[in-house]
């Protein structure tokens, strides 16, 4: 396990709150907003030393980012037959080698990769895969590829981690609405976007009422038992995730505002108990039908700055070894653009997986670009189950296939 | 004095059960159910009215809505924000200022012959339509929610809504508040019309046209975006349809565009060739194409499956789904024999049912307005940044798609917003209120910078350099065409001049004189008569008790008469911890 890197002067503050974050289970239904009981704290400290630090983010771009232009092939003079107008020119990319070059917006990630700490998967996909985005994410949050399951495989990764569901506050989702990958059995993901925003205003008066708010034992139905729990651990989580926001020193990088990873990073610095990260990019951008180079350049600049940003916060805080981000998309673009400028719904993508415990480089085989399938696209070489397998097993040391439903072949990109 | 029948679900058995609710059955709390369901809740004495006209009278006019008079409804008034030089306005900013560099002018602004920033008043107008439409199209979705409350016809409000969640378009993208506001016409008249014809009709709505790229499908290049969303989000949903259907489909569409608020179709663009689609063959055009889609049982399945979630509750199963269909299917897919089925039926009134909706947050914002008993919708609070505090923009879904709905609108974050708008409605910050139409965003700094005498270069410059994103330094370089940062703020200054200003008064209700009236004498009278009315579901008996405590805590007797001088802010903060209830959010 890495070890863990972390300055002194700021340890006594570090552990208060680590007593805060993982004994959010102290704000009880009737216990009244105060200190953490004796009692909580000891249960959660007992059962963090159980796990690993070993941290997942999941930074999920959604829209169907276009591979092609972002890892380009531009050593394969099929690219620019394919692309004549929209194919990004060689002077302008930052090159890996003869073969391949990041998309010139990428300086962020292509300093990550030069230091070693970026591996990129290609050719990632599913067989039979879903051009429709909500179907195809939804394959991919469930892991279940033209089937389903109730529960989002990061869900089933925390079940794995930790069968009773003891740990609080083990999934974080930063997230208008609950992301499906994250449903989880036993464990309730904490969802939400402002922290400054994410408190009960209440007058000094109203405050001890507020606790019995959530006091119905027996639901009238399905959506009544799932309001009364949502009530009720809201409560326990305000309170800890505000004062975690408030302490974070990192908070004016405007890299990581723009992208909500800067929550992640208070999070990760105030020592939560939280070992599941899910970031979920919304607004449709990287679905560049039309006119694409404009916009694609700006979110690949966006989202690269704000990825580098992190991790340097990251090494800031001293949990640089400890965390190791993944980025996926629901499915990559068509080869061929089209005649507006842009790209439709394809088939396989480029996936990252970013930290210092990475071996940097390229894993996958790149699709072939003359050998198209499904109405020109790209044939997947890898099954996103495999990157799966890869986190889950070769990184957060839990069991991928109980999770997974099957055993897949993992990528030895993990640092031993 | 409203009768106060007791909370009353049916049996379980009724579950899944169409046939109708017997006439023994029906009861005010059953109305109360049904207005909550079908509208936006009521007013005890709106209840009332829909009590005394039974069963069958009741589901009438609800459904039958055309011919009850609907004075408050009032036409949108607009600012005068659009000019015809804002027709074909510029996907992008780069496209803008490429557009003058090209002809000299762009959107009516010609660029300066010379000095720094020539193309500066480019740039400022290019914000100023992005602002001026933003900023209308919340007034636009304000008017809309007044709308909801004020209306006489409850049911063609809510179909509307689910109409606009479900052909999704959003104004970040369509960039005009008058296709937003031509949609919302669309769905107000079509909203228990016939479902293929509103289908159609939103296949040619420019908005809807625009959002989903229909601009460049074109013979030769079709574009596949609009045929697939048709079948997957708005008709028959995967799994009923081939990929080769989806080409096919966007062929036969190809050439439909529209000319600023106008459908049209280039002959010349459109291919008429023959397409195999869905397994039939022909020279099909759009129209034909949504016909051979409406031909389907997958259609009409998905779409009562749709209607029925959002108005009855989120679960049904697929048996049931089936026969919903087959009642739409049955009735040449006219919406109001489903409507009336649905809402006699055993099933609506089902235990399964009572609680078995969350609201969604502008469902929720107009009936907390029903509740209080307040006739328009607050200015303070703000409507919009309430609803988004919530989880909804109207007129801004998050996607296609639509919102998800059902649980989705209630994650931790979500839940603690609507308990802190419920304050924000009761005891509104009057004194601390900043009107959000006039802060220019986070851009209100370049403003005061620029008024204290800085040059657009150092207004636009950041304190710490160190902290700027690789964009945001390229967007300050000095030596320039144009400046964007300071075009947003100037932008959001021109569209402010104009702007119609909203009325900013806080909602107008009398919580002393509901609960004098109620005839309630004691505070726990007081509580089991805000809870009766509010509350679909009943509260917690530990809830209930705090609530009776707190009041009597607070007026310091449980006597109103005693009280009732000065008891209004008392009710309103019990009132808030009342809509702060988990039972709150689910009728």
């Amino acid at each position: 396990m890495p070890g863990r890197n972390r300055s002194d002067d700021s340890g006594v503050s570090r552990r208060d709150m680590m007593r805060l974050g993982a004994g959010g289970l102290g704000f009880g239904l009737f216990g009244g907003v105060g200190p953490v009981p004796f009692v909580f704290s000891q249960a959660s400290r007992a059962t963090s030393a159980t796990l690993s630090n070993k941290i997942l983010v999941v930074f999920e771009w959604f829209g169907g980012n276009d591979g092609l232009n972002t890892i380009v092939p531009y050593g394969d003079a099929m690219y620019y037959k394919h692309r004549p107008t929209i194919g990004i020119k060689e002077k302008d990319l930052l090159k890996i080698d003869a073969q391949f070059g990041w998309h010139k917006s990428m300086r962020g990630m292509k300093t990550l990769y030069d230091e070693g700490k970026v591996a990129i998967v290609q050719g990632v996909g599913y067989d039979r895969p879903s051009f429709s985005h909500f179907t195809s994410m939804s394959f991919w949050h469930t892991a279940a590829p033209n089937s389903g399951n109730e529960y989002g495989w990061i869900g089933r990764t925390a079940s794995a981690l930790d069968p009773a569901g003891a740990r609080p506050n083990m999934i974080v989702n930063i997230s208008d609405s609950q992301t499906l990958a994250v449903k989880a059995e036993k464990h309730v993901p904490l969802v939400f976007t402002d922290p400054a925003k994410f408190q009960r205003d209440v007058f000094a008066q109203e405050k001890r009422v507020v606790d019995v708010l959530p006091a119905q034992e027996t639901p009238v139905g399905d959506a009544h038992k799932y309001v009364l729990e949502v009530t009720r651990s809201a409560a326990q989580a305000s309170e800890v995730v505000r004062a975690a926001w408030s302490r974070y020193t990192g908070r004016n990088n405007p890299d990581l505002r723009l992208l909500d990873l800067d929550k992640v990073a208070a999070l990760i610095e105030a020592d939560f108990p939280t070992k599941l990260y899910y970031v979920p990019l919304r607004g449709s951008l990287f679905d560049t039908h039309v006119n694409q180079a404009s916009p694609h350049d700006r979110q690949l600049e966006y989202c690269s700055d704000a990825i580098a940003g992190f991790f340097q916060e990251m090494h800031r805080i001293g949990r640089a070894d400890d965390v190791v981000m993944y980025v996926h998309s629901e499915f990559g673009r068509r080869v061929p653009e089209n005649t507006s400028l842009g790209t439709d719904h394809g088939t396989a993508q480029v996936n990252f997986v970013i930290g210092n415990a990475v071996k940097g480089g390229l894993y996958g085989k790149a699709p072939s670009l003359s050998n198209l399938v499904l109405g020109d696209n790209l044939e997947s070489t890898v099954d996103f189950r495999q990157v799966y397998a890869t986190l889950i097993q070769g990184w957060l040391d839990a069991d991928a296939a109980s999770v997974l439903g099957q055993r897949f072949d993992t990528l030895p990109m993990f640092r031993v | 004095m409203a009768t106060r029948t007791r909370w009353s679900p049916g049996p379980a058995t009724w579950k899944d059960d169409l046939s109708p609710l017997p006439a023994g059955e029906w009861n005010y709390d059953r109305a109360a159910h049904l207005l909550a369901h079908a509208g936006f809740g009521g007013t005890p004495s709106e209840i009332e009215k829909v009590m005394a006209a039974g069963l069958d009278g009741a589901v009438r006019s609800l459904v039958h809505y055309e011919r009850i008079p609907n004075p408050r409804m009032q036409p949108f008034v607009e600012s005068g924000l659009w000019d015809p030089t804002l027709d074909r306005f510029p996907d992008s900013r780069p496209e803008a200022t490429d557009r003058a560099s090209k002809d000299g002018a762009s959107m009516g602004v010609d660029t300066k012959p010379q000095g720094n920033r020539p193309m500066q008043p480019v740039s400022d107008r290019f914000f100023y339509w992005l602002r001026a439409t933003m900023l209308e199209t919340r007034r636009l979705g304000y008017w809309w929610a007044n709308r909801m409350l004020q209306t006489t016809h409850p049911v063609e409000q809510k179909m509307a809504l689910l109409w606009h969640g479900h052909f999704a378009t959003h104004e970040n993208k369509v960039r005009d508040y008058r296709k937003m506001m031509q949609q919302i016409d669309l769905f107000e008249k079509e909203a228990t019309g016939n479902v293929r014809e509103l289908t159609i009709k939103v296949a040619q709505n420019p908005a809807m046209l625009y959002f989903l790229d229909a601009q460049y499908n074109v013979k030769g290049a079709p574009n596949e975006n609009f045929a697939r969303e048709v079948m997957e989000l708005f008709t028959m949903g995967v799994g009923n349809y081939s990929e080769q259907d989806v080409r096919e489909g966007a062929r036969a569409f190809t050439g439909w565009y529209f000319d600023d608020l106008t459908f049209k179709v280039d002959p010349g663009k459109h291919d008429s060739g023959p397409k195999t689609f869905l397994g039939r063959t022909g020279n099909f055009d759009g129209v034909d194409v949504v016909k051979i889609i409406f031909d389907q049982p997958a259609t009409a399945e998905f779409l009562a499956g749709k209607i029925y979630r959002f108005l009855v509750r989120d679960e049904l199963s697929p048996d049931l789904r089936r026969r919903l269909g087959a009642v739409l299917r049955d009735n040449h897919y006219e919406i109001k024999p489903l409507l009336s089925a649905i809402f006699s039926s055993k099933d609506f009134y089902s235990q399964a049912t009572y609680g078995g909706h969350i609201k969604g947050p502008v469902e929720h914002m107009v009936a907390m307005m029903k509740h209080l008993g307040a006739e328009a919708i607050p200015g303070v609070p703000d409507f919009n940044q309430s609803t988004i505090a919530m989880g909804q923009h109207l007129l801004n879904p998050p996607s296609v798609a639509g919102w998800a709905g059902g649980k989705a609108w209630i994650t931790p974050g979500l839940l603690i917003a609507r308990g802190n708008i419920a304050r924000d409605v009761l005891i509104p910050d009057m004194t601390g209120f900043r009107d959000w139409n006039f802060t220019a965003g986070s851009d209100d700094v370049l403003g005061r910078r620029l008024r204290d005498g800085l040059d657009i270069g150092a207004a636009t410059a950041v304190t710490d350099p160190s902290k700027m994103s690789t964009f945001d330094l390229v967007a300050l370089e000095r030596d320039e065409l144009f400046n964007t940062r300071i075009s947003g703020y100037i932008g959001w200054e021109q569209a402010a001049r104009k702007l119609v200003p909203t009325p900013r008064q806080a909602a107008q209700f009398d919580l002393t004189r509901m609960v004098i009236d109620s005839g309630a004498t004691t505070t726990a009278e007081a509580i089991d008569y805000l809870t009766w009315r509010m509350l679909r579901v009943p509260p917690a008996k530990p809830t209930r008790d705090a609530f009776v405590t707190f009041l009597t805590g607070e007026l310091g007797t449980d006597r109103l008469d005693r009280a009732k001088t000065y008891m209004e802010d008392a009710l309103r903060m019990t009132v808030h911890l009342v809509m702060s209830t988990p039972e709150y959010q689910i009728v």
